[in-house]
């Protein structure tokens, strides 16, 4: 299957969600959109059939590297492209909300952003897709039933319209400097020692992508609307889409800045970050407020985890976001109805994982990132250490309060001689979608090895800037 | 005063400092003078020839940076779909939206007779600005604009009163977009890249030149007016 294809995956998305609408008005058009998804799910495993030992590159409209947009899907861009669609198809809203078409027409545009952020290899048509998945959050803020969405929504455009000007900046600031904007034609400029790029580009780029990434000092926004979005929503945002930005800031550090002051600042601020989230989710008294504070000391610890040096840093940090990909979404889809039977059983397995317990996945991974801190050395190393440590206590506690807290409730309710059972005909289905998160957990527990073998390569391959180079280089090569 | 207060009155403080801070960061980190332009360059020395476009500014947009421009216009959709689910969800269950625009007043006769003369004017304006887009500056993005204020005019001299059923404007609002993608997958389909420019480049300068360029920018143009008009249908309070 040839490379010009990539472009489907962001073209079909498009299309469908730009034709939704007229289609509405004579046809029942509620499939179109999940299949659309289930289409480029296919596409993108058919893509990425060879993409381990080589990656590949494709120039939109043709033209050569610096002067056009690429697409660069790498082993890397693969397997969060398969994460983010299956994500999307589990958790594509339903019921009386996916009823509108204008949802969909939103989560399409959600879609087709997100892919396009994973692919793009040019700076300025990252910021593109950026903006396009920030414009479709707002829009699915903004829908939910309560009057004060509306507010919250408004609040959290504030932020993000602070935080792409800030990205902008940053990208303009680059170009002042480099006069080009695609990643593999840069990546090649800074290998060479030809081009040194200012910090304060990178910190502007940080602030900017950050805000979704849910990097400190820019996460403001988190705790409201995770708690205000249906569950689903929360999942979704929670889940895959705050990863995407993470890896945008990633190939920005990995590719443009090596520098030791750039991961000296994404640990700080990861540091911070972990700290005030952790904090934060223990004093909580709601329990999605709870799981979105903690989410954010949670992407604190991969953001200390990528600044870690380029091989460890990326193996950790990729361990930690597929693990927090999983447990996240899998959590926030139980806050849909009371608790009782399985779905106690599933929180407290996600909780174990999310707390590092041996067998589970969650162990490796913290694991990994403390043997890195540990053989990274330096008082700044061990500092985020014993920060982690004491997070990974304050997190315990606070997951099993909620254990403990739902358990007396029951036994209040059983010596009333009520049955904590559910209003029959209730909408089951999100803890069925978490019993499936939870099966991905447990399999990731028992296959660990192959798989870790497999990010390692994963890792090496995304840090490999020569490769990425020649291969983006490669593709203007015979092209008039 | 309370604490909330007391902190509120530090925030304009901070953030203004913060962006001084900003601004002079910047200030430093720009390259005075001369700045490098590997891409730039590139394009300008092939885009006139590559593509015919004698606006070189519509190479740029339309042909190498065509993918930044197919996603501007799918942030406008999204915007303008986004306003449309507020809109319809905060007035609950009636059909009908709560209109911006007052009750029938009467504006007076020259008011009325102007807009209904400007009209067709300001919609043949629009219509050359984007046809003659990679010939002159403008475009497709410039002339839209046009074409929704040809349609605002009349609904603010006839309060909120629509000259196109929102049906039309949805069918275009889809279909330009629809146009645009598919243009860039005929030249996928002919085992090319995704929104390679089709059809000869021809002779710089002539209405007929470019390629495909001037018809994606019939479809960037539509698309913009169709956009801007949507808005101004959920404003107008029609039920949509």
């Amino acid at each position: 299957m040839h490379a010009e294809n990539l472009a489907l995956l962001v073209a079909l998305p498009l299309l469908t969600a730009f034709l939704l609408q007229p289609l509405s008005q004579k046809f029942a058009v509620g499939w179109l959109a999940p299949l659309t998804v289930l289409v480029t799910l296919l596409l993108t495993l058919q893509l990425g059939a060879g993409v381990m030992e080589q990656p590949i590159s494709s120039v939109m409209g043709g033209f050569v590297v610096p002067m056009g947009i690429n697409f660069y899907l790498d082993g890397l861009a693969w397997l969060f492209l398969i994460a983010l669609q299956l994500s999307l198809l589990l958790l594509w809203p339903r019921g009386e909300q996916g009823q509108s078409v204008r949802v969909q027409v939103l989560m399409l545009l959600l879609t087709a952003s997100s892919i396009g952020l994973l692919l793009s290899g040019d700076l300025f048509n990252l910021y593109v897709f950026y903006e396009l998945l920030a414009v479709a959050t707002f829009g699915l803020v903004a829908a939910g039933e309560s009057r004060a969405t509306a507010i919250i929504s408004f609040r959290y455009l504030l932020l993000s319209g602070v935080g792409s000007v800030l990205a902008l900046t940053g990208i303009a600031l680059l170009y002042s400097h480099a006069g080009t904007l695609n990643l593999g034609h840069l990546a090649e400029l800074v290998a060479s020692g030809e081009l040194v790029l200012p910090l304060s580009a990178f910190l502007l780029m940080l602030l900017g992508f950050g805000v979704k990434a849910e990097l400190f000092a820019v996460n403001g926004w988190v705790p409201e609307v995770y708690a205000t979005l249906s569950p689903r929503l929360s999942a979704l945002l929670a889940g895959v889409v705050s990863k995407l930005a993470l890896i945008v800031i990633v190939r920005l550090l990995v590719l443009l800045f090596p520098t030791p002051e750039a991961s000296q600042v994404l640990l700080l601020l990861g540091v911070l970050g972990v700290l005030s989230g952790e904090l934060a989710a223990w004093r909580a008294q709601d329990l999605r407020r709870m799981l979105a504070y903690s989410s954010m000391g949670q992407l604190g610890v991969i953001f200390i985890a990528f600044s870690l040096s380029v091989e460890a840093g990326l193996l950790v940090g990729i361990m930690l976001s597929l693990h927090h990909l999983l447990v996240k979404p899998g959590l926030f889809l139980l806050t849909e109805q009371r608790f009782q039977g399985w779905s106690m059983v599933l929180f407290i397995l996600f909780a174990l994982s999310l707390v590092g317990v041996p067998p589970l996945p969650g162990f490796w991974a913290k694991f990994a990132l403390l043997t890195g801190l540990v053989s990274a050395g330096g008082w700044i190393n061990s500092t985020a250490l014993v920060v982690f440590l004491f997070a990974t206590v304050v997190e315990a506690s606070y997951l099993f309060r909620v254990v403990q807290h739902y358990h007396q409730e029951r036994e209040r309710h059983q010596e009333r001689g009520r049955a904590a059972v559910s209003v029959v005909g209730q909408d089951n289905s999100g803890v069925w979608i978490s019993t499936l998160f939870a099966t991905g957990l447990l399999l990731t527990a028992w296959q660990i090895q192959p798989i870790s073998d497999y990010l390692q390569q994963l890792a090496v391959q995304a840090g490999d800037r020569q490769q990425l180079s020649a291969i983006v280089v490669g593709v203007t090569e015979g092209r008039p | 005063m309370s604490r909330e207060q007391r902190s509120l009155e530090w925030t304009p403080l901070l953030f203004s400092g913060g962006l001084a801070f900003l601004l002079f960061t910047l200030f430093i980190a720009t390259m005075f003078g001369e700045p490098p332009m590997r891409a730039g360059a590139m394009i300008q020395q092939a885009g006139g020839v590559e593509l015919g476009a004698a606006n070189l500014v519509t190479a740029v947009v339309l042909g190498y940076r065509g993918l930044d421009t197919l996603g501007e216009l799918a942030i406008l959709f999204a915007s303008a779909t986004a306003v449309g689910l507020v809109l319809s969800t905060q007035n609950g269950e009636s059909d009908k939206q709560a209109s911006v625009f007052p009750d029938k007043i009467f504006l007076g006769e020259i008011f009325e007779s102007a807009s209904r003369l400007l009209m067709p004017l300001l919609l043949l304006l629009g219509f050359y600005i984007i046809i003659h887009g990679h010939l002159t500056p403008g475009g497709g993005f410039q002339g839209g604009v046009i074409l929704a204020i040809a349609l605002f005019l009349p609904a603010l001299a006839r309060s909120g009163e629509i000259p196109l059923n929102h049906a039309t404007i949805r069918l275009v609002e889809g279909g330009a977009g629809t146009l645009f993608i598919l243009i860039g997958l005929m030249a996928l389909m002919q085992g090319e890249s995704f929104l390679q420019p089709l059809l000869q480049p021809g002779e710089i300068g002539a209405l007929f030149s470019a390629g495909s360029l001037p018809l994606l920018y019939l479809a960037v143009g539509l698309k913009v007016g169709a956009e801007l008009a949507a808005l101004l249908v959920h404003l107008s309070g029609e039920s949509a």
